[in-house]
C-alpha cells in the first residue's frame, strides 16, 4: 500500500533519516519503533507529505505519494492539536472537510463515531470544555472521520487510560480487519506486541530491525519454555537433568506452578515434556517469546 | 483551492465569533463619528447666552452696538469707568458675563479690551470682536470722514489673499484635501496593523496548540498561510463595509439633524459678502466651523477615495500581511520575536509619517519615490489621490500599484518558504539569522 525506499532527509547538517525502505501491507499493522530522536516523527511527516525525502521516494499503491493520495490517509500526530475555541462537531467537520468529505458524509460518520465512543452529548462543546482524554477521543475521531486507507498513529495511545486504551486498541484491531492499512508509531511496547503484525525499528537515523513480530521474537529468544504443573516444585526440579536448565518460577495458585526453562545442548522441547511428565500434572506448555521491550533494549543500547 | 476556501471560511468564521471583532466594528465607528462631532462643533461655547456690560465713559459707540436683538449676545451700557476689581466684587455686575472696556482713543488706538469671567470661545471671541469693529466703523464713519458708511466698508474690504500653486491655481490639491487623503491612508494602516497582528497571533496559537501539524497533513503550508491572509483579510473588509455603512449613516443623520441649514447656506453661495449683519453673521458661522462640514459633505470625492481606498487597503494588507504571516509562522513560541514585532510597527510608523510629509511637501521629489516603496505606498498614494493627479503624472499612481503587487508575490513566495521551513519549529528563540538559514 505505502512503501518508502530509500529515504533520506537531513536538516541543516543533521540526518535524521538514512536511507530507510520499509513497505505497509494491506490489512496489516505495522510497528514502527525506535527511541526518541531516532527520525520517527520525520518518517511520518513526509509519509504525510507534510516534509519531503532529500533522496529516495515513497510510494502509495504503486505511484508517487501525491497531494491526492493524502484524502486516503488519517494522521494522528503525536503532539494533538484541536481548535480549543472551535466545538467537536466544527473541529472534525474541518479536517473532514479538507480530506475531501461533503457535509452529509461527515454527518453520518460523526453520528457513527460519536455514539460507539459515547460522546453523542458532546457535539457543542467547545474543546476547551474537555478533559485531555476526551479531546484524545475527538483527535481520534478527527483521524478515522473520513474513513482513511491508511492510519497513521503516531503514540495514539497517550493520554488515554486503561479502558479507553483497550478501546482504542479494539477499533484499531476492527479497523485492520476490514483491511484498512495502518502504521502505529510507539513507545508502549505491550500494545505494540499486542496488535502489531509487522515492526521496523529506526535508530540513530537508519533502520536497525524489519520483519514479523512473531519471527523477532522467536528469533531473537533464548530457547526457554514455560511450563504449568500442578505438584511438588522439588520434584519438577529433580526431574530435569543436564539439558536443562531453570531459569524462572512462579507460584499461580497453591501447588500449581509455572516454571521457566531453558533448553541447553541439543535438548528438545519434547525432551523435556518426557523428563517431566511422570513427576507432575502438566497443564500447559509453551514456548517463551522475548519481548519486544528486551529486543527494543537490545538493539537500541548495542549502538 | 477547496482546501483554501475551507481555511479562509474558517478564518472567517473564528474572527467573526469574537467580541473583540464587533467591538471594533461597532464601537470603531462611533469612536470616530464622536471625534467627527467635536470637530464639527470645535471651539462651540458651551454658554448659550452672553451678557456684557459695555463700559463706555465717552460714550464712542453711543449706548448701542449693531445687532438690535441677538440670541447670542445682550449688551447693556454703563457710562463711566469700571475698575475689574469692581466688577468682580460689585453686586450689579455679578449678572454679566464679561465687561468690555471702550476707552475714549478707541478710534485712535484701536484698541479696546474685554474682560471675562470664563473664557468665551473662538467662535465668540470672533463674533463679539466683528461687532465692535462694526460699530466703531459707522462711529469712525461719521465722525472722521465725508463718505458713506457702505463706501467705507467697500473701501475697507479685507484683501483676501489666497495663497495658490502655480502648477494647481485651481487649488486642487488644497492641504485641508491632503489631510483627507492622510486620515484614509492612516485608517488602512491601522486596519494593517490590527488584521497583522491577528495574522500573527492566529499563526503562533496554532503552532502552540499543535493543530498546524493536523492541518498540514491535508493542507499545504503555502495553502494554509495563504488561505490564512486571505481570510482574516476577508473579516478586515467586512469589518470595514460595517465601518462605512456606520459612517455614512452617522454622517447622513449629521447632516440632516445638525447641519443643514448652514450647509444649505453654503451650497446657495449666499456667503455674505454684502453688508447685511445676519448674512455676514452667516458667513462668519460657516467660516468656522464649516470648513470642515463643507470637506466632509462637498469637497471628498467619496466614490474615488473609498475605491482607491479599499485597492490600497487590499494591496497593503496583502503586502504587510505576507511580513506578518512570514514572522509567525518562524516564531517559536508567543511571546518570542517581539523585536521583530516592533521592527514591523517601526516600518507602518514611516509609512505614517510618509503620508504627513506628503501632505505638507506634496511637491517634493522625494513624495514621488515614498509613492513607488511598497511600505509607504499605500499611505502616500492615498494623500496623492486626495491632492489629485494631473493627467500627465496618472502614470505614477499605475506604477506605484504595479510595483506593490509586484512586491506582493515575492512577498508571497518569501513568506510561504518561510512559512514551510518554520511551521513546524516549536519552542526555540527566534534568531536573525533564521530567517536566511536553508
Amino acid at each position: 500500500m505505502i512503501k518508502l525506499e530509500g529515504i533520506s532527509k537531513s536538516f541543516r547538517h543533521k540526518l535524521a533519516v538514512d536511507d530507510v525502505s520499509f513497505s505497509l501491507e494491506k490489512g496489516k499493522i505495522l510497528g514502527l519503533l525506535g527511541p526518541n530522536g531516532a527520525g520517527k516523527t520525520t518518517i511520518i511527516r513526509m509519509m504525510n507529505r507534510i516534509l519531503f525525502p532529500d533522496k529516495g521516494a515513497i510510494l502509495f499503491d504503486g505511484q508517487l505519494l501525491n497531494q491526492k493520495h493524502l484524502q486516503h490517509i488519517g494522521y494522528l500526530p503525536e503532539e494533538r492539536g484541536l481548535y480549543k475555541s472551535m466545538s467537536v462537531w466544527e473541529n472534525i467537520q474541518l479536517i473532514a472537510q479538507l480530506r475531501g468529505m461533503s457535509k452529509a458524509d461527515i454527518t453520518l460518520n460523526y453520528n457513527f463515531w460519536a455514539e460507539k465512543f459515547g460522546i453523542e452529548t458532546w457535539k457543542n462543546k467547545r474543546i476547551e470544555e474537555l478533559s485531555k482524554g476526551m479531546a484524545q477521543k475527538v483527535q481520534f475521531i478527527c483521524t478515522v472521520i473520513h474513513q482513511p486507507e491508511v492510519l497513521i498513529l503516531d503514540e495514539p495511545f497517550s493520554g488515554f487510560d486503561p479502558v479507553n486504551i483497550e478501546l482504542i486498541q479494539n477499533e484499531i484491531k476492527t479497523m485492520r480487519d476490514k483491511g484498512k492499512t495502518i502504521l502505529i508509531s510507539s513507545h508502549n511496547m505491550k500494545s505494540v506486541e499486542e496488535l502489531c503484525d509487522n515492526v521496523v525499528l529506526i535508530n540513530q537515523s537508519r533502520k536497525v530491525l524489519e520483519g514479523n513480530i512473531n519471527a523477532i521474537r522467536t528469533e531473537r529468544g533464548e530457547n526457554i519454555y514455560a511450563v504449568r504443573f500442578k505438584g511438588s516444585m522439588i520434584a519438577f526440579v529433580n526431574a530435569l537433568w543436564i539439558g536443562f536448565e531453570l531459569v524462572g518460577k512462579e507460584e499461580v495458585a497453591p501447588e500449581t506452578f509455572i516454571a521457566y526453562v531453558k533448553m541447553r545442548n541439543e535438548s528438545t522441547f519434547k525432551d523435556l515434556l518426557k523428563t517431566v511428565i511422570d513427576e507432575v500434572e502438566i497443564e500447559a506448555a509453551w514456548k517463551v517469546l522475548t519481548s519486544m521491550q528486551e529486543i527494543f533494549i537490545q538493539e537500541v543500547a548495542e549502538k | 483551492m477547496r482546501n483554501t476556501w475551507i481555511i479562509i471560511k474558517r478564518e472567517i468564521k473564528e474572527r467573526l465569533r469574537t467580541s473583540s471583532f464587533w467591538g471594533l466594528a461597532i464601537l470603531g465607528p462611533i469612536f470616530l463619528m464622536l471625534l467627527i462631532f467635536l470637530l464639527f462643533h470645535f471651539g462651540e461655547s458651551q454658554k448659550t447666552k452672553w451678557k456684557i456690560l459695555v463700559a463706555d465713559p465717552a460714550m464712542v459707540m453711543e449706548n448701542r452696538i449693531v445687532v438690535s436683538s441677538s440670541d447670542q449676545f445682550e449688551f447693556d451700557f454703563l457710562n463711566n469707568y469700571l475698575e475689574t476689581n469692581d466688577f468682580v466684587k460689585g453686586k450689579r455686575y455679578q449678572s454679566y458675563d464679561g465687561f468690555l472696556e471702550i476707552n475714549e482713543k478707541v478710534l485712535s488706538n484701536k484698541t479696546a479690551f474685554f474682560f471675562y469671567k470664563e473664557k468665551p470661545s473662538l467662535k465668540i471671541q470672533t463674533k463679539l470682536h466683528y461687532l465692535v469693529e462694526k460699530r466703531l466703523e459707522e462711529v469712525y464713519v461719521d465722525e472722521l470722514t465725508d463718505i458713506s458708511l457702505q463706501k467705507f466698508r467697500e473701501i475697507k474690504q479685507p484683501i483676501n489673499l489666497s495663497f495658490r500653486n502655480v502648477l494647481d491655481p485651481k487649488n486642487q490639491k488644497s492641504d485641508i484635501n491632503s489631510w483627507v487623503g492622510w486620515v484614509f491612508g492612516s485608517i488602512i494602516l491601522f486596519f494593517i496593523f490590527v488584521f497583522g497582528m491577528t495574522i500573527l497571533r492566529s499563526i503562533t496559537v496554532e503552532k502552540s496548540n499543535r493543530i498546524v501539524e493536523v492541518l498540514l497533513g491535508a493542507v499545504q503550508p503555502k495553502q494554509l498561510m495563504f488561505g490564512k491572509i486571505v481570510g482574516i483579510g476577508m473579516a478586515a473588509l467586512i469589518q470595514l463595509t460595517i465601518w462605512i455603512t456606520l459612517i455614512g449613516v452617522g454622517m447622513f443623520i449629521f447632516r440632516e439633524q445638525f447641519f443643514q441649514t448652514v450647509n444649505d447656506q453654503a451650497l446657495s453661495g449666499n456667503l455674505g459678502t454684502n453688508s447685511g449683519i445676519k448674512d455676514v453673521f452667516g458667513y462668519t458661522n460657516i467660516l468656522e466651523y464649516n470648513q470642515f462640514v463643507e470637506l466632509i459633505f462637498q469637497r471628498i470625492n467619496f466614490s474615488v477615495m473609498l475605491f482607491y481606498f479599499s485597492l490600497f487597503l487590499i494591496l497593503g494588507y496583502l503586502f504587510y500581511g505576507t511580513f506578518f504571516a512570514g514572522l509567525g509562522a518562524m516564531m517559536g513560541t508567543e511571546s518570542d520575536g517581539q523585536q521583530y514585532v516592533i521592527l514591523i510597527i517601526a516600518i507602518l510608523f514611516i509609512a505614517f509619517l510618509s503620508g504627513y510629509f506628503t501632505a505638507i511637501s506634496p511637491d517634493s521629489s522625494i513624495v514621488q519615490w515614498l509613492s513607488y516603496i511598497p511600505f509607504t505606498a499605500p499611505v502616500v498614494c492615498m494623500v496623492k489621490i486626495s491632492q489629485g493627479y494631473a493627467s500627465n503624472e496618472i502614470y505614477q499612481l499605475f506604477l506605484s500599484i504595479g510595483i506593490l503587487l509586484l512586491s506582493i508575490i515575492i512577498g508571497l513566495s518569501i513568506a510561504g518558504n518561510l512559512y514551510k521551513r518554520g511551521i513546524l519549529r516549536f519552542g526555540h528563540r527566534l534568531h536573525l539569522k533564521d530567517f536566511f538559514k536553508k
